[in-house]
């Protein structure tokens, strides 16, 4: 199963989401992996890794690689890392140059079908990237800060999106209920848009992840945001099963 | 700490906290994991195995610990890992220990875990973090090495043999010993199988000490045959107590084939009688139980012990032969493959069934000789010539098979009752005749491979 934390937007918490979602996988015993495609690395940043991949990105997409020897092992047992790269950046014009771009993230995953879930952390954007990660994943995991822009997005994406593409699996995050405009705005996405029950509340403690480096569900697991991760990953994977 | 003090220079260490626990180990009685090269250990509420020479784990899964486990008892990727190998055999507790556990992680300069250990009292296992092999290979040098695997540690410590219990004779002889010196190392080994079987067999922990103990004492009768010449008339004493031994335990030995071999059978009929078998089981399984207590009884009874311990003290006691081994082992071994060739020769399509299963037993009886006196031989002549015996034994052993099966079948046909039953058990018995008449057919050829003019003259050569 590959689920895809995606946003056109950054800043939204998709690497927030990643990370503490996989790490819930794997404690439960099922063989994760997370792929960081962002090449600014938060992700690999937040597992202590370094964030290198042998021979760059435009390498792995063209299946120059043995991805397997890419893997580092995370601190959580059962979860592996296919780190970051600085080169992901232009990773756009690496799948450009090749055939069938889109289908290319794929390809790479393809030898790695042994893990159960495979997260993927998606750079902000709508472009050959994304369109690859499209191809991809079984479902996207989209968070949505609920402000009016970002509630855009959930359009937006159904207008890219063809029929027999991922679910789309749209989550509140960073919400604050104190906000009226929030609250307001939850309430009318839902009623438009399959949103989940489950919301994501803005936090410290999520910020605090940069400074720890590590996941939250790890350091501070009993806090109220994640308490909000193990209650979302319940709520995603009862609806992918 | 102290095993972990060679890594400090290099490593920054985060331990874990530390839990007292029992560790259980288990293995067949014949060791059937050590010789695989693994271990089973049961701590934490997990069964994990472990690779005997790396302490890598390789399959683990939650699980209580029981006294006893079957495959079936065994978590999925257990059994999965594990069925090939234990097969019909019992895991049981080989060691148990007491040991304070810890786990500890090795860091690299960003705190990051790069390899994992285990301590257990002052024994460290190291497993690596992927993309990290190099951090491994360090860390690993760095240790001190551990002579023993644990396991074998606390096999030893608890008086326990850490390779298991083998049933094989593996026995070195010299041709020029007196043949009664020869057979006494043979019986005396045969004995010592007998005696490392009936504690298990008594106990009932699986089929297997049960069929070893019975082969150790077929064994024994066919070489008290083989080599009756040299002995006293008191010999035909032994050999009939050996021979109700045989007799008393036959039973609970056909049941537990029939329940070893049930489930293939039942998946074996058509799916819509599956089902309908299933009250043959409890009919095998209620006999058995009936079989067990018979068995329990002949071989606690003061007289068996009496005539296994006599039975040593017999072939200690024994007057030396004037004949040396290799002469008597070589003569029987002649004669007895010249009586095969004659019997099996004049078996055409219309010979009686007794017929092969006369062959049969004395190929037996040509296969034990081979087993207790090949070191006498040069291996590139026993080896082949057993392996040919063997293609022709076992293809008689599966008309034997299929007619003893048949006719089992039918003998309990009235105890079972429930005419579906009775059925589902009718096509068995089809079938297995069937298989009988496929299995003659191919006697013809294996028997001219056993018999023909380069075996025969091989025999000659070496043991004429």
């Amino acid at each position: 199963m590959i689920l895809a934390t995606y946003n056109i937007k950054g800043g939204v918490g998709k690497t927030s989401a990643a990370v503490n979602l996989a790490t819930l996988a794997a404690r439960e015993g099922a063989r994760t992996l997370l792929w960081d495609l962002d090449p600014q690395g938060a992700s690999t940043y937040l597992f202590r890794i370094k964030p290198k991949v042998k021979g760059g990105g435009a390498r792995l997409v063209r299946g120059k690689t043995d991805v397997e020897t890419q893997l580092k092992g995370t601190d959580t047992e059962g979860l592996d890392l296919l780190p970051a790269d600085f080169s992901y950046r232009h990773m756009d014009l690496a799948l450009d140059a090749t055939k069938k771009p889109t289908t290319r993230l794929r390809r790479v995953l393809e030898p790695l079908d042994d893990y159960d879930y495979t997260f993927l952390d998606c750079p902000p954007s709508i472009s050959l990237v994304s369109e690859s990660v499209f191809e991809a994943a079984d479902a996207l995991l989209v968070p949505i800060i609920p402000a009016t822009l970002s509630s855009r997005t959930l359009d937006q994406l159904h207008e890219v999106l063809e029929a027999e593409g991922p679910r789309v699996l749209g989550f509140f995050s960073m919400a604050d209920r104190r906000k009226r405009l929030h609250r307001q705005i939850m309430d009318e996405l839902s009623t438009e848009h399959d949103v989940l029950e489950t919301v994501i509340p803005t936090s410290a403690d999520v910020e605090r992840m940069g400074a720890e480096r590590a996941a939250l569900v790890d350091f501070a697991p009993r806090s109220r945001a994640a308490r909000a991760y193990a209650d979302l990953w319940e709520e995603v994977r009862a609806r992918l099963t | 700490m102290e095993p972990l003090l060679t890594l400090r220079d290099e490593f920054e260490l985060r331990e874990g906290r530390a839990r007292h626990g029992i560790t259980v180990f288990y293995d067949t009685f014949d060791g059937r994991l050590h010789a695989d090269g693994v271990t089973l250990r049961h701590a934490d509420g997990q069964l994990v195995l472990i690779d005997r020479e790396t302490g890598d784990e390789l399959v683990s899964a939650d699980a209580t610990g029981a006294r006893r486990l079957f495959i079936a008892d065994l978590p999925e990727p257990l059994r999965e890992r594990l069925a090939n190998v234990i097969e019909m055999r019992a895991l049981t507790v080989i060691a148990r220990v007491r040991v304070r556990r810890q786990s500890v992680a090795v860091l690299n300069e960003d705190a990051k875990t790069v390899v994992r250990l285990m301590l257990e009292d002052s024994r460290v296992t190291t497993t690596g973090v992927r993309g990290y092999e190099g951090e491994l290979e360090r860390v690993r040098e760095l240790l001190p090495a551990s002579a023993l695997p644990f396991v074998d540690e606390a096999v030893l410590a608890a008086g326990g043999r850490p390779a298991g219990t083998s049933a094989k004779l593996d026995l070195k002889l010299d041709s020029d010993e007196p043949a009664t010196e020869a057979a006494m190392t043979v019986f005396a080994r045969l004995l010592e199988v007998i005696a490392e079987n009936l504690p298990g067999t008594l106990e009932d922990i699986d089929s297997e000490f049960l069929h070893d103990l019975r082969v150790a004492v077929r064994r024994t009768r066919s070489l008290q045959r083989q080599f009756k010449a040299i002995y006293s008339d008191r010999l035909q004493h032994f050999r009939d107590e050996f021979k109700r031994i045989q007799q008393v335990t036959g039973d609970l030995r056909d049941l537990d084939v029939y329940l070893l071999d049930f489930d293939d059978l039942r998946a074996s009929l058509p799916e819509a009688m599956q089902a309908e078998l299933d009250p043959l089981r409890s009919v095998l399984e209620h006999r058995r139980a009936k079989a067990l207590t018979a068995t329990r009884r002949a071989l606690k009874a003061q007289r068996t012990l009496d005539a296994l311990h006599e039975w040593l003290e017999f072939i200690q006691e024994a007057p030396k032969s004037e004949q040396t081994v290799s002469e008597l082992a070589s003569h029987r071994i002649t004669r007895v493959y010249r009586k095969m060739v004659k019997m099996g020769r004049a078996i055409d399509d219309d010979s009686p069934a007794e017929d092969l299963h006369e062959l049969r037993k004395v190929g037996k009886e040509l296969r034990y000789l081979l087993e207790f006196f090949s070191s006498l031989y040069p291996p590139d002549v026993v080896k082949p010539f057993i392996k040919t015996l063997k293609g022709l034994q076992d293809q008689l052993g599966r008309f034997q098979d299929r007619e003893v099966q048949a006719n089992a079948l039918r003998a309990l046909a009235p105890e079972v009752g429930q005419p579906a039953t009775v059925m589902a058990m009718g096509v068995l018995v089809e079938r297995f005749m069937k298989e009988e008449i496929a299995a003659r057919t191919e006697f013809a050829d294996r028997f001219s491979a056993f018999a023909g003019k380069a075996q025969r003259r091989t025999v000659k050569d070496t043991f004429g």
